[in-house]
């Protein structure tokens, strides 16, 4: 079963969705954590994951860096990101799929949301 | 631009935002009532959970809260019951006043352009008031000294018997 990388600085948003996720059905193996896109690099590289929910606003390196930086690397670069953000306007949404965002989930979100979104890269009970 | 000019559509997106949040994520009941403009000596409370906003417009959006409310929504965005007011409930708090800021920002984005947002502060105490001793315009824009003698826009809330409110102060920047 899959590995999913959940890369947000904060360590109670990255519970939720790791509890929502598992409550809408989807299928995943183990859960990877990162609190910020230089983190959340590292463990995209060296860990094999076969997705990324990444957050936006975040120190040390945004989100949108980050998936600029794992699309430029090289390595693994092509792992499905899906972006989990409070950022919902439009002009986010295209820059984020222009630098190689595959999915955009809105924070709030509820299960049903997250399994339609996810459903794409995740198989489901 | 001034606050006032805008109360009604800015209490709408605030209140239509935080209804968003507790239909989906917190899943507890959730009335509120019409907002006011009110000073910051009004303002005793024992959580703040803040995130500030810069660009064409800059403010803050604040989350003011008793303790046991917060345990109560924390418990319920966690999904398991916390007894105890620990980081954690202070995370979930600042998380709350995340997607609420964030989804208010969409809203004025629409209007006022692209702005950005801060990474959620959290504080926690007993009969806290947000006060600062200057009103001078300094370095960055979104501090909270700028703001500290202005009013703010306060929408008052009621979820599971337990009140608590959304402030709100914007200015149009002067970049």
């Amino acid at each position: 079963m899959p590995k999913v990388l959940i890369i947000d600085d904060s360590a109670v948003m990255r519970k939720i969705i790791q509890r929502n996720i598992l409550q809408s059905g989807l299928l995943v193996d183990e859960f990877v954590e990162a609190g910020d896109g230089r983190e959340g690099l590292e463990k995209a590289i060296s860990n094999n994951v076969d997705l990324i929910l990444c957050d936006w606003n975040m120190p040390n390196m945004t989100g949108i860096e980050f998936v600029k930086a794992l699309r430029g690397s090289g390595q693994k670069s092509n792992i499905p990101i899906v972006m989990v953000t409070t950022e919902g306007g439009e002009t986010k949404i295209e820059e984020a799929k222009s630098s190689g965002a595959n999915g955009y989930l809105t924070k709030p979100f509820t299960p049903e949301q997250l399994k339609s979104k996810l459903g794409n890269f995740l198989l489901v009970k | 631009m001034t606050l006032e000019s805008r109360i009604e559509t800015v209490t709408v997106d605030i209140a239509e935002s935080t209804r968003t949040l507790f239909e989906t994520m917190i899943m507890m009941d959730l009335k509120y009532d019409a907002a006011s403009l009110v000073d910051d000596t009004q303002i005793k409370t024992d959580v703040i959970g803040i995130v500030s906003f810069t660009g064409k417009c800059c403010g803050v959006i604040a989350l003011f809260c008793s303790k046991k409310f917060a345990l109560k929504v924390a418990s319920a965005i966690l999904m398991t019951e916390l007894n105890e007011f620990t980081g954690e409930v202070k995370d979930a708090i600042g998380e709350i006043a995340n997607m609420i800021a964030g989804n208010v920002k969409t809203k004025l984005t629409a209007q006022y352009g692209d702005m950005q947002l801060s990474i959620p502060i959290v504080i926690a105490g007993e009969g806290l008031s947000i006060t600062a001793g200057t009103n001078h315009p300094i370095g960055a824009e979104s501090t909270l000294s700028w703001f500290s003698r202005d009013t703010w826009l306060m929408t008052p809330f009621i979820s599971n018997n337990e009140k608590f409110n959304i402030g709100l102060l914007m200015r149009e920047s002067n970049k």
